[in-house]
């Protein structure tokens, strides 16, 4: 909907952004030729749960904060494990960090799958949402969903369930699963990699907006192979530091418009990216080769910085996530014990992982009986928020010739790069445009 | 020899759908585990808290009923009975605006439901018991209007099972029921 101001100007209002994952606020104010403003508007439970978590036992992070978000539960969870272990002193066996990186490699099958097929791809072949998709390309949502099935199954096999796996605790696991239980779950999987291989190709042919990203990039970097459940933080200006030093670099701020902190790197009074995008750009020669090879015949070079081509990464990224699976599986023996001891003591612990929408950092102070004294959690989304208003700055510019429809398609599917979890939010991402 | 008797009609697939940690949003789990409960062989029931799922629950089946937290502005634990399916035209936008739209993953159950229909994967006859709610807080418990209301859900499920909800319901409309 649009109408024109008394001033000459133009509002543009789209009532509901579609498939974002939960709901917002975008405000645009344009005016000739030039914008003005640009503001994403968000509301992040995150902070709610930062206060709900003060007070409660060591033990009960990985549970309180995986309701945080219905989509990437895991990475909550992870995070929170890792930085509450920390605190405590404990370091988790080989095979339980192996078995977090498992369930975690569901979740991202999980997640990229929904966004790939059913969020974003529609914006690339012209449709206004996966149904109307899928009545010309049954093949293509069929694909989707069998390659978000074998995340589901993957999940449900080592988390207990699809959605919010009630079998993390700190320290490791409730029940390890049976290498039979793993195995059954195998085939899926390695249909699922077949699937995704096919998935970079058909999103390889799609037209990509000509956009470069001119900002920093910051990602986990494991100590071999591509950053997923752990690593230390890297940067594409070179930046590497440890997870226990993000709050010293990373500082976050609350602007007017966005209930959600937005994040500042290194002072730096420009953008940073976390995400798909990022992880690539840092970690692309830590890649399986299956997905090394899908990528370069994708035509991806070491560094991708149009955001329009994330689908691509995830796709990539789908590849990695199955071929990771499956080596886990295949060289998984019982009699793990499933978990460590992680008892209590006083002292501040740090926590990172790579959801799938980018990094994501948890902090917690306990005391000498594991009471939670203080938490801070960083969530992707919060960070990328001034990129994301970047990217709508530079697009509505550079496209103002485009007629109202044409552009409003344009900026959702910007924001749609991103694959916001705005979920862990608020209601529906209403989408302005103002043009002066 | 004696008469064989018509073997029994396939079981009826009931999903409690909802995430089980955000209040009212529960409300689908807690009627799928009443409904277990009393062990009705002509019902299978599931819990589920992702849409997407449905599609690969109830393809090939005939008749699903699905619970799950509505938000229309009617009085808490207000009952909803909405009818779809393959015998069904889609339904219009406003219908679905009294179930949960976007869902957990920005993909709810109308997008599942109309998925469905475009994949050739939507049973006959599908039945959407909503209860209307209070609170989709994280964290929060059923409020009392809600967790009153599920054993007339439960009713409103077995009757589904019972046949179509034509009496009750417009075609590819929906219809109160006191909840």
């Amino acid at each position: 909907m649009s109408h024109k101001l008394t001033d000459g100007g133009q509002v543009m209002h789209v009532g509901t952004l579609a498939r974002v994952e939960g709901e917002g606020a975008m405000h645009i104010e344009y005016h000739d030729g030039v914008v003005t403003d640009v503001q994403l508007r968000i509301y992040e439970p995150p902070r709610f749960y930062e206060a709900f978590l003060r007070g409660r036992a060591h033990t009960e992070p990985p549970d309180i904060t995986a309701r945080i978000c219905g989509i990437c539960p895991v990475a909550y969870q992870t995070s929170a494990c890792w930085a509450i272990e920390d605190a405590c002193g404990v370091e988790v066996p080989e095979e339980i960090a192996s078995m977090r990186r498992l369930l975690y490699c569901g979740e991202w099958i999980e997640s990229h799958a929904l966004h790939v097929f059913l969020l974003h791809a529609p914006d690339f072949l012209g449709y206004d949402g996966a149904i109307e998709m899928a009545a010309d390309h049954p093949d293509v949502v069929e694909r989707g969903l069998r390659i978000k099935k074998a995340g589901n199954d993957l999940m449900e096999v080592v988390g207990g369930r699809s959605i919010h796996p009630v079998n993390v605790r700190v320290g490791g696991f409730y029940r390890m699963p049976s290498r039979e239980e793993l195995r059954s779950v195998r085939g899926r999987v390695e249909r699922a990699r077949d699937d995704a291989m096919a998935t970079v190709q058909l999103v390889a042919g799609f037209d990509f907006p000509d956009m470069e990203q001119p900002y920093e990039y910051l990602s986990l970097r494991a100590e071999q192979g591509y950053p997923i459940e752990a690593g230390s933080v890297v940067t594409s200006s070179g930046g590497a530091f440890a997870v226990r030093d993000f709050p010293s670099h990373v500082r976050e701020f609350h602007v007017e418009h966005s209930n959600a902190l937005h994040a500042r790197l290194d002072g730096s009074p420009e953008p940073y990216v976390v995400g798909p995008l990022a992880r690539y750009s840092l970690n692309s020669d830590r890649l399986s080769d299956a997905a090394r090879a899908a990528a370069s015949a994708a035509g991806l070079g070491p560094v991708c910085r149009n955001p329009f081509r994330s689908i691509v990464v995830r796709a990539v990224e789908l590849v990695e996530a199955c071929t990771e699976a499956l080596r886990i599986i295949d060289g998984w023996s019982d009699g793990v014990a499933p978990s460590v001891p992680v008892p209590p003591r006083a002292g501040e612990g740090f926590g990172a992982s790579e959801a799938p929408r980018g990094t994501l950092f948890h902090r917690y102070v306990l005391d000498d009986e594991g009471i939670i004294r203080d938490a801070q959690i960083v969530p992707p989304t919060s960070q990328n928020q001034a990129s994301v208003e970047a990217d709508l700055r530079r697009l509505v510019e550079a496209w103002s010739d485009l007629d109202d429809h044409a552009l409003q398609h344009r900026c959702e599917q910007a924001i749609r790069n991103y694959d916001p979890c705005i979920s862990c939010a608020t209601h529906f991402l209403d989408l302005t445009v103002d043009r002066r | 020899m004696s008469a064989s008797r018509p073997p029994p009609p396939p079981p009826t697939l009931v999903v409690g759908l909802g995430s089980a940690d955000r209040g009212d949003d529960a409300v689908g789990g807690h009627v799928a585990r009443a409904l277990a409960a009393l062990e009705d062989p002509r019902v299978v029931v599931a819990q589920y808290a992702d849409p997407t799922d449905l599609i690969e629950l109830w393809t090939g089946r005939d008749r699903v009923v699905v619970v799950d937290a509505t938000c229309s502005g009617a009085a808490p634990g207000t009952l909803r009975l909405l009818e779809t399916g393959t015998q069904q035209s889609p339904l219009p936008e406003a219908a679905w605006v009294r179930t949960g739209r976007g869902g957990t993953h920005a993909f709810g159950l109308a997008a599942a439901v109309e998925l469905a229909r475009a994949l050739r994967r939507l049973p006959a006859h599908v039945t959407v018991v909503g209860v209307e709610a209070a609170t989709l807080e994280p964290g929060a418990p059923l409020s009392p209007a809600v967790a009153a209301a599920v054993p007339a859900a439960v009713a409103a499920v077995l009757d589904a099972v019972a046949g179509p909800v034509g009496a009750r319901a417009r075609q590819g409309g929906s219809a109160d029921v006191p909840g």
